[in-house]
């Protein structure tokens, strides 16, 4: 008979990863009835850029206009699949009483964290996918056959980017009452800084560093890049700005938890609100 | 012995108490504003970009569209509330239980919902005032502070119509966040309904704020060119529309009730 190990039990990486990107829909993430999945994919992008489409005609704008902010549009609706749901999870934890045993778990915050934002990556490229679509049928916009490849790989890391960013107001929010004033806020700010609706030179020179702090940002140039045809190497270099947001969103993210959690454990004042 | 209050009176008393005990859930936690402020200011704010260089009268757009958004989103999200807050605290039978009719007690919330939109409405309206560098001409003030008022009529009455349907649905939140864009489309927030396909305009007329949106842009921008009988008409079309949403919370919270008799239950939905 062996004696009992003292080492503290470790659960494997990718068993924490697949079991929150499971689980996680079902009982942290917001906005993930399925009913709201299917609204958020296919009806907030349509009337987001349906809106816009009619405040720009409105203001005397032509279809090269109208086409700019379909595209802005079709991608930035990905923030409520990303942004939102994603920061949800803290208020979610702090309101069922999962946070206490969450904060004394052993398993790998990384893999945990990580885990949650897989379905909301798939949820966003599924929306940018549609919103895309939709531009490309009722708003002019033209995305040649060869720009798809670059297209996706655009796609792809704005997602990702995006959700690291949702991770990261997810630990913005454990220290506060609510996450939903913060999911507001940075819903619906980057139709402002990021390029959305009109380009970001338009906006006052501080407004236009704001605006380089949102992966939304990046990943919108970065997509509009790949529909003009833009060259390899310019593109590589906002797909690189893109993972680098992304990247640093998620360090930030388990920095911030990180954090947190010490706080936590030292003060057992942050896990209720 | 006491004598019998007159229901009238009972009535505005549970209105009264309904409208004091949202205002004081308000003043404990009033960040519940921020939510609906920050969409109509970035759109406000990102309208009047795309509006820039079109004319005077384009902030007036820009300033009613996001303020209108305000009051809108306010009235959906505290409508859906406003029954939802009563199943989510076991509190929905015990009030129908009461001898005042459930609709009077939702009516003080909606009021409330309705004012503190207005609050937003204020707040949307002094940043993008801020951004632009002053306030908008507008031709006849006292006119439009009338009609605005009126607007806020209106969007009552949707909250009410709303909070009514929303004891039924467990959809509420759905509709509330994933129908938001398309209340500002259909009612015009933003831009004139007749900028829409012709086939959704008797849609958008089935909603109070499309004609009183309508009837503001014909007093305060010269030059507007929106349903083709004029404000004075949008004005009765918009009191027509609000008696029959009325009507129709009234009959749905009567049912409302009678099921809550029968069933004794409306938690479970």
């Amino acid at each position: 008979m062996t004696a009992p190990s003292h080492d503290a039990y470790q659960p494997a990486f990718w068993r924490t990863f697949w079991t929150n990107a499971v689980l996680a829909p079902r009982t942290s993430l917001g906005f993930m009835r399925f009913d709201f999945v299917l609204g958020t994919v296919f009806i907030i992008p349509l009337t987001q850029m349906v809106f816009f489409a009619f405040v720009v005609q409105l203001g005397n704008g032509g279809a090269g206009e109208i086409a700019f902010t379909a595209v802005g549009n079709a991608v930035a609706t990905v923030t409520y699949s990303s942004v939102f749901s994603v920061c949800q999870t803290t208020d979610s934890e702090k309101q069922q009483g999962t946070m206490e045993h969450l904060l004394v778990s052993p398993a790998s915050r990384l893999a945990l964290y990580l885990g949650r934002g897989l379905i909301p990556i798939l949820i966003s490229l599924a929306t940018v996918t549609v919103g895309l679509l939709y531009a490309t049928a009722f708003f002019g916009v033209s995305i040649p056959l060869a720009t798809i490849p670059g297209l996706a790989v655009s796609v792809a890391l704005t997602a990702f980017a995006m959700v690291g960013f949702g991770l990261l107001l997810g630990g913005v929010a454990l220290y506060l009452r609510t996450s939903i004033i913060l999911g507001n806020i940075f819903l619906f700010i980057g139709l402002l800084l990021s390029g959305v609706n009109f380009p970001v030179s338009a906006l006052p020179l501080p407004l236009q560093y704001a605006g380089d702090a949102l992966p939304l940002t990046w990943g919108l140039a970065a997509i509009r890049g790949a529909i003009s045809g833009e060259a390899l190497g310019p593109l590589s270099l906002l797909w690189g700005a893109v993972a680098l947001s992304g990247l640093i969103s998620v360090g930030l993210a388990m920095g911030l938890w990180g954090f947190f959690e010490r706080r936590a454990l030292a003060t057992g004042s942050i896990a209720r609100f | 012995m006491t004598l019998a209050t007159s229901p009238d009176a009972s009535r505005a008393r549970a209105t009264g108490a309904s409208l004091r005990l949202a205002i004081l859930l308000f003043v404990a936690d009033p960040q519940w504003l921020v939510p609906s402020t920050i969409a109509p200011i970035v759109f406000g704010l990102v309208s009047f970009e795309l509006f820039r260089g079109e004319g005077p009268y384009f902030l007036t757009y820009a300033i009613l569209g996001a303020g209108m958004m305000s009051m809108w989103g306010q009235t959906l999200y505290g409508s859906g509330w406003a029954t939802g807050q009563d199943r989510q605290l076991g509190t929905l039978e015990p009030t129908i239980q009461a001898p005042t009719p459930y609709l009077y007690v939702v009516l003080g919330r909606i009021i409330w919902n309705v004012i503190a939109g207005l609050f937003g409405g204020v707040i949307v309206y002094l940043v993008v005032v801020i951004a632009a560098g002053g306030p908008p001409r507008l031709p006849n003030p006292l006119l439009f502070v009338v009609l605005f008022v009126f607007v806020m009529v209106t969007l009552a009455s949707v909250g009410v119509v709303f909070a009514a349907a929303f004891v039924y649905s467990r959809y509420a939140g759905f509709i509330q966040n994933v129908g938001e864009f398309a209340f500002y489309i259909g009612t015009g927030c933003m831009f004139p309904v007749i900028l829409l396909p012709f086939w959704t305009n008797p849609i958008a007329l089935l909603f109070p704020p499309t004609w009183a949106l309508d009837a503001l842009r014909y007093v305060s921008i010269p030059g507007y060119s929106g349903f083709g009988w004029g404000w004075e008409w949008d004005l009765v079309g918009a009191l027509a529309v609000t008696g029959v949403y009325a009507a129709i919370a009234g009959t749905v919270f009567s049912r409302v009730e009678r099921h809550v008799l029968e069933t004794g239950n409306l938690s479970d939905y």
